[in-house]
């Protein structure tokens, strides 16, 4: 017990040194830079100069790079933990205003996609796997295939002009009826639920391939292990062989695939989020980078790294509950 | 209780041509009784060990596993798996990945009491406790994960869990592989216990034959899928009578094996292809014209069932109480000299046996009349089944042919005038076997199986233009040139330096089992022959005083001629018990 709880605590504190090399970058990459991250955005000639005196002052207090390097750092650090990352350039409002009114609609589309294609990843892949060779494991095989290669984007436009224009059963954009006022919650969760119909299957479908395919082959090489024929042997009903040991084993990798790709789920959703003009983070990012909105770009950078790394935390201690040689190794 | 008939499990490799892993088994295993299987690795012993819970796919499987009479081949997965476990348990060979990484062992150990006897979990984690304690682990055993265990810690948990829903037959697929030899005795002696204690019925599966012999008194024994001999286990390995079996039982070894290891000449073969006619023919010694086309069924021999066309091991050459008399001329009245005083002696296909004395003890004497040279003045010598007392003409060509002399001086052995050609050519020449060019190609082949160049130069040597290693080997290849069956070597390396000595002896073993010869091989140095002996025949003063195995008779002597013989024998630089007493003070 001693060795896994030295396992966990190290685990987090490994982590923390990752967050804080990253806010060590972010504080030092822009600075780094020639010249320094302001001298475009304060020169009058340049075509990134900044008109509004409010923003340039604000920016200029922001950066402080008047002031030695080590108080910036410092700063800097304190500006985060008490949620100032800056001030976005082209909506003259603070940053973190604007990650914590995207960061929630992200959360929920990408959340949605990542239970739904898992749940079907896990529940699919399984039963292909312990039908290896059939007719019904090929088939989903094949079908699976198809949807890790088909970009997002395409699936996307098909179910706007089907579902949302052809059909007009969902609306085709948005995260909510503009200017709509709800009478109770439960109007607000469903007006907000179809909305996200359609962008969260997207996504969904854009990642249940590649999770479905590992499942699958996972499950064929835990069934061919020693363990499941013993396990056989002891005559155990076939709903305990095949979820019981087969997909408890098979679940390990898929734990550590959810943790790898976390941070392309939250990138992945810029397409999806720009198609359906969805008010997520995804689109922000879109946006501020066409705008060349460094300190919001930059802002966003540091509170997708922090999520990545939060699920891969996450995912990690998952692990080790799942699997009792994690934590020893 | 648990009857196996004619038991065949097919694999098919890219659904073409099927790979027979278990062919036409049959056994019958009593109520609390124990079978061994034993056979070389890839025999099909675990194949047979998995077919008896149909962990087969169906069609792989034919044949019949009856449990009380009930049919189990045939059964769908769903009836399997009310007799796996509850009547059927098996302990696998893989014991590093038969447990679930992710569950605690006493989970594992639980689970199918949970399914098969509907406990609760804490109750089956009590009931895994107790038979956890039974097999010698501890509770904190019971919470670890399996990577937590050693080896030998999750064979018991494996056990555990197969006594869980007290079977009647236990299957023990390979239960002592990989375990040093102080757990190994402790394994067999909890499974003897265990069965003594539950009336669990064993089916032990190995080629740890000392684990079978300590835990059955039935054995079969497995060749490339097929039974070829299956008795009492006391009498399969007391007296084996399939020559594979006797191969087996010959290439295991023991605390008390002083020979190096014997193995059956060539490898068994590829299961996709098996021989035709009897699948062992092929490194078998005595295999004759039918064993090519007929498969041999069992048959009783001697307590047991033996599938071997002759039925079983054969005696190739038995003497009967003889005698040889010398009359010596020492200037008075001739003297009678009893040099042999009626020995009987049998040496068996394949066998290499060792007759040890001291000179003049009358060994050569012996040696000389089994070969023919000597006519003896009383008993009879039967080489095949025929008497070849005083053989002519005919029979005394053949028996030449069949039996060859290496004798015990290679200089006096061969003619100072011929070349090796001809040394080696000569019994070709005299038994006139094939045309010239035969004969050369022949001459050409010995020469090289003993390791001797084969180029003009070196066949046109004379006798005293070779070293005496090279000699002695010349003389092996001419006792070899017309294929006998039983070699007879005098003495065939007293002449040769320590490690030409050495290269010698094992260049000897190595064509005995390759060819498959018998061999008998006199010698005073009981040291040298220890290391290719199967058999030890102890001669004194014309004769045989001890006789056994060769293991036996070196470490545990009985007549009192063959311990001065042992102290006699070479040491160097070993101290002994008695050394060891002397120089403490």
């Amino acid at each position: 017990m001693n060795r896994v709880f030295q396992g966990f605590v190290g685990r987090v504190f490994s982590y923390l040194f990752s967050l804080w090399v990253i806010l060590t970058l972010n504080f030092l990459l822009p600075r780094l830079m020639p010249g320094d991250p302001l001298a475009a955005l304060l020169d009058p000639a340049s075509s990134d100069y900044v008109f509004d005196p409010e923003v340039r002052a604000a920016l200029e207090a922001y950066y402080g790079l008047d002031r030695p390097l080590l108080e910036q750092y410092a700063r800097y650090l304190v500006g985060i933990f008490t949620g100032d990352l800056g001030r976005s350039i082209r909506l003259s409002r603070p940053v973190g205003e604007l990650v914590a009114s995207r960061l929630p609609w992200t959360l929920l589309l990408v959340g949605t996609a990542l239970l739904l294609s898992s749940a079907l990843a896990l529940v699919a892949g399984t039963e292909a796997g312990w039908r290896r060779g059939s007719r019904t494991d090929r088939a989903l095989v094949a079908v699976h295939l198809l949807l890790a290669n088909v970009p997002v984007y395409l699936t996307g436009m098909l179910f706007i002009h089907l579902f949302g224009a052809r059909l007009g059963w969902l609306p085709m954009a948005g995260g909510r009826t503009p200017f709509a006022r709800y009478e109770t919650l439960l109007a607000a969760a469903l007006d907000i639920g179809r909305h996200l119909v359609l962008p969260a299957l997207t996504l969904t479908l854009g990642m249940l391939g590649v999770k479905f395919l590992l499942v699958r082959n996972t499950m064929v090489t835990v069934l061919g292990e020693d363990f499941m024929l013993v396990a056989r042997a002891k005559g155990l009903p076939e709903g305990r062989l095949k979820w019981g040991h087969g997909l408890r084993n098979a679940v390990l990798p898929f734990v550590a695939h959810l943790a790898a790709h976390a941070g392309m789920a939250i990138t992945g959703a810029v397409f999806i989020e720009t198609l359906f003009n969805y008010p997520g983070m995804g689109r922000l990012i879109f946006e501020s980078v066409t705008a060349r909105d460094y300190p919001v770009i930059q802002g966003v950078f540091l509170v997708v790294s922090a999520v990545v790394l939060t699920a891969n935390l996450a995912a990690d201690l998952l692990n080790a509950r799942l699997d009792p040689r994690v934590l020893e190794g | 209780m648990l009857v196996v008939r004619d038991l065949r499990v097919t694999f098919s490799r890219d659904g073409k041509s099927g790979v027979r892993a278990v062919d036409g088994v049959s056994f019958e295993l009593a109520r609390g009784g124990a079978l061994g299987v034993i056979g070389e690795t890839g025999a099909g012993k675990t194949t047979l060990a998995r077919a008896l819970l149909g962990l087969h796919p169906p069609e792989c499987v034919q044949g019949s596993v009856r449990l009380d009479g009930r049919e189990l081949a045939g059964l769908s997965e769903e009836e399997w798996r009310a007799v796996r476990w509850r009547r059927i348990a098996l302990v696998v060979q893989s014991v590093g990945t038969a447990l679930d990484p992710v569950y605690r062992v006493g989970e594992q150990i639980g689970e199918p009491m949970r399914f098969h006897l509907g406990l609760s979990p804490a109750e089956a984690w009590a009931r895994a406790e107790e038979l956890a304690r039974r097999v010698g682990l501890e509770p904190r055993h019971l919470c670890a994960y399996p990577h937590q265990l050693s080896g030998g810690e999750k064979q018991r948990a494996l056990l555990a869990m197969a006594l869980g829903c007290n079977p009647e037959v236990l299957v023990l697929d390979e239960p002592t592989s990989g375990q040093d030899m102080l757990s190994r005795v402790r394994l067999l002696d909890l499974l003897a216990d265990l069965r003594r204690e539950r009336g669990t019925a064993l089916l032990v599966v190995s080629h740890d034959l000392g684990a079978v012999a300590r835990l059955t008194e039935e054995v079969a024994v497995l060749y490339a899928g097929k039974l070829v001999e299956v008795g009492p286990t006391e009498a399969v390995f007391g007296d084996p009578r399939h020559p594979y079996t006797w191969g087996l039982l010959h290439s295991y070894p023991d605390m008390d094996t002083a020979r190096d290891l014997r193995s059956i000449r060539g490898l068994p073969p590829d299961p996709a292809h098996p021989p035709a006619g009897c699948r062992f023919h092929p490194r078998c010694t005595q295999a004759v014209e039918k064993c090519r086309h007929e498969e041999p069924p069992l048959v009783e021999v001697a307590g047991r069932q033996v599938a071997c066309h002759l039925g079983g091991l054969q005696t190739l050459l038995r003497a009967e109480s003889l005698r040889k008399v010398f009359f010596v001329d020492n200037g008075g009245p001739r003297s009678p000299l009893e040099a042999v005083r009626g020995v009987s002696l049998e040496i068996r296909e394949g066998e290499v046996v060792a007759l040890v004395g001291e000179t003049g003890s009358g060994k050569t004497t012996l040696g000389r009349m089994l070969v023919g040279l000597l006519s003896p003045d009383g008993g009879r010598v039967v080489l095949e089944g025929r008497d070849l007392t005083a053989a002519q003409g005919e029979k005394w060509r053949w028996l030449s042919r069949r039996v060859q002399l290496i004798p015990q001086d290679p200089f006096d052995a061969v003619s100072p005038r011929m070349t090796v050609d001809q040394v080696v050519r000569e019994p070709l020449d005299i038994q006139k076997v094939g045309a010239p060019p035969e004969r050369e190609e022949k001459v050409r082949q010995v020469l090289k199986a003993v390791g001797l160049p084969t180029d003009p130069v070196f066949l046109s040597l004379h006798a005293h233009e070779l070293s005496g290693g090279q000699l002695q080997r010349v003389v092996i290849a001419r006792a070899l040139v017309l294929e006998p069956k039983l070699l007879i070597a005098d003495e065939p390396v007293a002449m040769l330096d320590p490690s030409e000595q050495a290269r010698v002896m094992n260049l000897l073993k190595e064509i005995q089992v390759e060819r498959g010869l018998a061999m008998l091989l006199i010698s005073h140095d009981l040291a040298l022959v220890r290391k290719v002996a199967d058999r030890i025949l102890v001669m004194h003063q014309g004769r045989i005083v001890e006789e056994g195995p060769g293991s036996r008779v070196v470490t545990r002597p009985i007549h009192e001629h063959t311990r001065a013989l042992l102290e006699s024998a070479p040491r160097i630089g070993v101290f002994t018990a008695e050394d060891a007493e002397e120089t403490e003070f």
